[in-house]
């Protein structure tokens, strides 16, 4: 059942493979993916990038790389090119890879059984391999946890995105995938005044381990338009949210602040015994 | 902060999360099971109806969760159980005995 640790514990020459997936669009799948491999690399880990949404990929647009995609996903599952040609060396990092996927091809171009493949010619030559999936449930999402050891679920707080992440980890469960949750574009203003499921809030509906809150962060954008990840901006809440994660990731134990001990005012009101 | 404040003192129950837990609570139930509005409304009232045959219960109080740990779900039904009904008539003279003796358990409550 926990494949997560005997995937990295277990074998330490055999890379982590883990699916960033949400059920909805439009979350921040994409941007946490980036973040995360960015964060990862600086922390010395060879980290791999794969961008699982086939025929709609942005993956290379987040990480500034558009421009030097020659071969892709599709290529290297159906042996067109050497694996070590697909990979495209970040600007940033010499730790960070980004693998694109195909942007003319329909989802349905590969299977299961080859994205295992293409995942294996990788495993040996890095530390963790982020899988950006596609958004719903269909063939591209089943492709996206082909050889995933574990997965994180981004999902923000809202009644819609909650149902989907809901979903999707009933759906990896199945699988014999454990998830944990980060909750993205968090606004703790919003949450005091009661107009926004607190993090605490969203654990207890989807009863799935919290990895790592992002609170909404303007610099997210500023970092799409130029095309770094945010995680490069020290002074960014979410880059240090992804930095956090980073170490959460590698097992370093990090507490969520949000979580344990709560702001001084969600405290103060639960010792008056008003519920938050 | 003061509308916060206010709101909690006065008990305005306007917040909008409130709403947001009890629709997601509702849409999650049926996600989960799989089971129509009209399916859940008879499991509840059957459940209910069970229940009552044994104990009278707060039916206001009566609540049906699905709780997911790591890797299983749970059927956690909560029911307010207002007396026991040991010792009076059950609808079907079935005779209740629970784990303690009949004497403790037909005292009044």
């Amino acid at each position: 059942m926990n494949t997560r640790n005997s995937g990295a514990g277990g074998k330490k020459d055999l890379g982590e493979v883990i699916v960033i997936t949400s059920g909805k669009g439009g979350v921040g799948k994409t941007t946490t993916t980036a973040s995360l491999g960015a964060a990862l690399a600086l922390r010395g880990q060879r980290t791999l990038v794969v961008d699982a949404d086939i025929g709609l990929r942005n993956l290379d647009v987040i990480l500034g790389l558009e421009n030097r995609i020659v071969f892709n996903l599709v290529d290297v599952a159906k042996k067109i090119c050497k694996p070590s040609q697909a990979i495209i060396k970040s600007k940033k990092s010499n730790n960070l890879f980004l693998l694109p996927a195909s942007q003319t091809d329909d989802k349905d171009v590969i299977d299961e059984a080859e994205v295992r493949y293409v995942l294996d010619q990788f495993r040996r030559e890095f530390h963790y391999i982020l899988v950006d999936s596609p958004a719903g449930i269909e063939q591209g999402f089943r492709n996206a946890c082909a050889g995933a050891d574990s997965a994180i679920v981004v999902t923000t707080p809202e009644v819609s995105a909650i149902r989907d992440a809901d979903r999707v980890v009933g759906l990896l469960s199945s699988k014999g995938i454990e998830a944990r949750l980060i909750i993205n574009r968090i606004d703790f203003d919003m949450v005091r005044r009661g107009d926004m499921l607190s993090v605490r809030d969203v654990q207890d509906i989807l009863g799935v381990e919290i990895l790592g809150v992002i609170e909404r962060d303007e610099q997210i954008i500023v970092a799409a338009n130029c095309g770094e990840p945010v995680t490069y901006n020290p002074k960014s809440k979410a880059g240090q949210a992804f930095t956090r994660i980073a170490g959460r990731v590698c097992g370093e134990p990090i507490p969520i602040p949000n979580l344990a001990g709560g702001s001084l005012w969600d405290r103060l009101t639960r010792k008056l015994g008003v519920s938050t | 902060m003061f509308n916060t404040l206010k709101r909690k003192l006065f008990g305005d129950n306007s917040e909008s999360k409130a709403v947001a837990k009890s629709r997601l609570h509702f849409v999650l139930v049926q996600d989960r099971t799989g089971l129509t509005n009209e399916e859940m409304a008879g499991f509840r009232e059957e459940m209910v109806k069970v229940i009552e045959k044994y104990f009278v219960i707060d039916k206001e109080g009566f609540d049906i969760k699905y709780h997911r740990l790591a890797d299983t779900t749970t059927l956690l039904i909560n029911s307010p159980v207002i007396v026991r009904r040991v010792g009076s008539p059950t609808p079907n003279s079935i005779p209740v005995t629970m784990d303690e003796p009949e004497g403790a358990a037909a005292s009044n409550i």
